[in-house]
């Protein structure tokens, strides 16, 4: 593995994330085109979203989307600013803070739903 | 003391696939990777290839990947690459150009690349009586990309090329970039032809290894990006 810096990181997590949420929204699309089938498909599909494996990919996915738009945002600052290139470094530890802050409230919402499922609580 | 040097080793005569060779080798904290790649051509391997010139860090013919980093090996010094005798350096070919033998890589796409972006002063206008003066703030407003060695530490750095050997890379790029703010130059639109291509800066995806690799510490991604704004201004 090259030893790269943050940016090398920053670059690679940006595209599997990108990867990522391009097979999500595929599962997704189809998952909602089960409405076609009528209402009973539907739900019974639905249904295996909430297995607390899959939800346990719900909050890889919202990571995913989180990182994906921050770095985004440092992205475009990157690339319209004179100045964003030379503090992508502390930009891109911004991104880090803010998508904790963002983060913890889904883990808040879905953590003790996937430890009930498991446990049957 | 002692360090080990690990070298990715390619006979294409002898063997299909590069593998890698430890030699034993005396070492001052001050030595560079050079020096010891000369011990180990002088006294243990006569067979060890490697590219080598000026030996000062000017010439730009030995980059290779010291320790998973791109570095010059005549800059690279064993006290910031080892923390105690018999520690390993390993050290391998650039990545991302074919290997001919050991150390040694086919520079030829680099060097298209170099020339595709027209590296040289381009101005039709009449020659003036004396020189094309320029303003110091001219001057320095291409001042990094003026330092390049063309050593391919950055082209061969970044994760884009490793995959994708047409892109461009950010040497061209540089060079591109040390005329294009030259404001004696008249030659932008020429050379944002090869760069506005598929295979041209819209490649790069800023993953800064370019200029971290950089060992004359040129801005390179910052270059990469005025170039880019420069295209894509000069549309409107």
């Amino acid at each position: 593995m090259y030893r790269g810096r943050e940016g090398q990181w920053a670059f690679f997590l940006h595209r599997i994330s990108g990867i990522a949420i391009l097979l999500y929204l595929l599962i997704h699309v189809l998952n909602i085109s089960a409405a076609m089938w009528g209402e009973e498909a539907s739900k019974s599909l639905f249904a295996i979203f909430h297995i607390w494996f899959f939800r346990l990919g719900l909050l890889g996915v919202i990571g995913a989307v989180l990182y994906h738009a921050l770095n985004g945002l440092r992205i475009i600052l990157m690339d319209f600013t004179g100045w964003g290139v030379k503090y992508q470094r502390e930009l891109w530890y911004g991104v880090w803070g803010l998508f904790v802050l963002f983060y913890v409230p889904a883990l808040v919402k879905i953590v003790p739903e996937i430890v009930r499922d498991i446990t049957g609580a | 003391m002692q360090v080990t040097l690990k070298v990715m080793r390619y006979d294409p005569n002898k063997a299909a696939k590069p593998g890698w060779v430890s030699y034993q080798v005396e070492a001052e904290p001050m030595d560079r990777v050079l020096d010891l790649l000369h011990k180990v051509k002088y006294f243990q391997d006569g067979t060890l290839a490697f590219r080598r010139s000026c030996g000062h860090g000017i010439c730009g013919s030995d980059a290779m990947l010291i320790n998973g980093k791109n570095q010059l090996a005549c800059k690279a010094l064993v006290k910031d690459l080892t923390k105690k005798a018999g520690d390993t350096i390993t050290v391998e070919p650039l990545r991302g150009l074919p290997v001919k033998k050991d150390l040694v890589v086919d520079m030829d796409p680099f060097f298209d690349a170099y020339r595709a972006v027209k590296p040289y002063l381009i101005n039709d206008e009449p020659p003036p009586d004396r020189e094309r003066l320029q303003s110091p703030e001219d001057r320095a407003r291409f001042d990094a990309s003026t330092k390049c060695i063309l050593c391919a530490a950055c082209t061969t750095s970044c994760p884009v090329f490793w995959v994708n050997g047409s892109y461009i890379g950010p040497a061209a790029i540089v060079q591109a970039h040390r005329f294009i703010f030259d404001s004696r130059d008249r030659g932008a639109r020429e050379r944002f032809q090869a760069l506005a291509a598929s295979t041209g800066v819209w490649r790069c995806r800023t993953a800064y290894n370019c200029t971290e690799a950089c060992p004359r510490e040129i801005p390179v991604t910052q270059a990469i990006e005025e170039v880019k704004r420069a295209i894509l201004y000069d549309k409107f």
